[in-house]
């Protein structure tokens, strides 16, 4: 596959991955710690649990500005 | 067993996570296989049938075409090392050797020709084999599947395996056919990956697709444990076993860099129960959930590589037999008495 495609645009935009989620560390640890929590306490870990904490780091994702 | 710790601080290479999750769709379950541990079957049982060979094979030509295909080596090259080292302790020379799956030849070019005469090279995958690492000893090399080896009977003095009998389906078959093509008092000497390996992100993943989508599906391979390998190897006839378990620790910035770097190991998942995506929002929320659960002081994360050794001898009559019933010459019942000084003692005063 040659020239510029799905594939290609996808890889370029999820190379950035990792720049982006360490700009978001305290979300990150935020929502992190809620899933991790239910590991240990009575709560079962359900679907959209900690979807707010999760909104949060998804904002904060998208929004991170890519700096380059 | 120590382990070795890894500081691999490696940039992200450009590589989308999608190509790591195959293309057949299974949908949503809680899969058995998520407990992680490789259920041993009868023998016979054709319908073991747990990975696809074919996407693996296309998964390693991919591989070894990259341009920086040896950046991903470090794991096997450490692991052909050690092997190496094992195939040293065994003071004897091979004149015949057979490398199963050898990716781009990794124990050979640290073997000496004392050691080994001459090497055949076998893999499922032509790029990889064109791509080998030159050594001191001739290789030739096959393209041949680990599952259904073209080797005639007695044929190797040694067999060595590294990293890559935990992709064979049917398992103790392939034990079979190695014992096959080993001479009698022939030996196997293999490493596989086992038990715990990549736990971490087993379980990440796990908890982050349960709390994202409702579910999760198997992402990391069932692997086998140290018991179960045992007895597989002494069903297949293997004598004088020997199996150890060695924990390789890499450390990486984070998920990413984990998955990234498995992708260009070649070591992608190609169970057919995989799913077709990983979502972007599965992979943020599982990124986040590794990073909190497993992070170390620095920020960075580990990856845990459990790997299996094991040595097994095709029987001869040269080897140890156990003793017969019967011809012992000393009882339990005199361990109590050594300290005791007797007068029946020979004393070599």
């Amino acid at each position: 596959m040659s020239g510029s495609n799905v594939w290609s645009r996808t890889r370029e935009k999820l190379r950035l991955f990792p720049e982006l989620f360490a700009q978001c560390a305290e979300e990150g640890a935020v929502y992190g710690k809620c899933v991790t929590a239910t590991t240990t306490g009575r709560q079962e870990l359900k679907k959209d649990l900690c979807a707010k904490e999760f909104e949060a780091l998804k904002s904060c994702f998208t929004n991170a500005p890519i700096r380059d | 067993m120590g382990s070795k710790v890894f500081h691999t601080l490696l940039s992200a290479a450009a590589r989308c996570p999608q190509a790591l999750f195959g293309c057949c769709y299974s949908g949503l379950r809680a899969s058995s296989w998520s407990s992680g541990s490789r259920r041993l079957m009868s023998n016979g049982d054709s319908s073991m049938n747990v990975f696809d060979r074919r996407m693996k094979r296309r998964q390693r030509d991919w591989s070894a075409k990259q341009q920086d295909s040896h950046l991903y080596d470090y794991l096997r090259d450490e692991v052909g090392t050690r092997l190496a080292d094992r195939v040293y302790d065994v003071a004897r020379t091979f004149p015949l050797a057979l490398d199963v799956g050898s990716g781009k030849s990794h124990i050979a070019p640290h073997l000496s020709k004392e050691v080994v005469e001459r090497f055949y090279l076998a893999d499922i995958s032509e790029p990889v084999l064109r791509r080998k690492k030159e050594g001191e000893i001739p290789t030739h090399c096959v393209v041949a599947d680990e599952e259904f080896l073209p080797f005639g009977e007695n044929t190797f003095d040694l067999v060595v395996s590294s990293l890559s009998i935990h992709w064979i389906n049917n398992l103790p078959e392939a034990f079979k056919q190695i014992h096959q093509v080993l001479k009698p008092d022939g030996v196997f000497i293999g490493a596989m990956l086992g038990g715990d390996t990549l736990y971490e992100l087993r379980c990440s993943l796990q908890l982050a697709e349960t709390e994202r989508e409702g579910g999760f599906s198997p992402h990391v391979s069932p692997y086998t444990s140290v018991s179960d390998l045992g007895h597989l190897l002494r069903q297949a006839g293997f004598n004088m076993l020997t199996v150890d378990v060695d924990d390789v620790v890499v450390h990486y910035p984070g998920m990413f860099e984990v998955m990234t770097d498995l992708q260009g190991m070649a070591e992608s998942n190609c169970l057919w129960n995989r799913r077709a995506l990983l979502h972007r929002d599965t992979m943020l929320a599982a990124a986040a959930v590794y990073k909190d659960m497993y992070s170390n002081e620095d920020g960075s994360v580990p990856a845990t590589f459990e790997i299996l050794y094991m040595i097994g001898w095709k029987p001869h009559e040269s080897q140890s037999q156990p003793a017969k019933r019967g011809t012992a010459t000393a009882s339990f019942g005199d361990l109590s008495k050594l300290n005791r000084p007797t007068t029946n003692q020979k004393d070599k005063s």
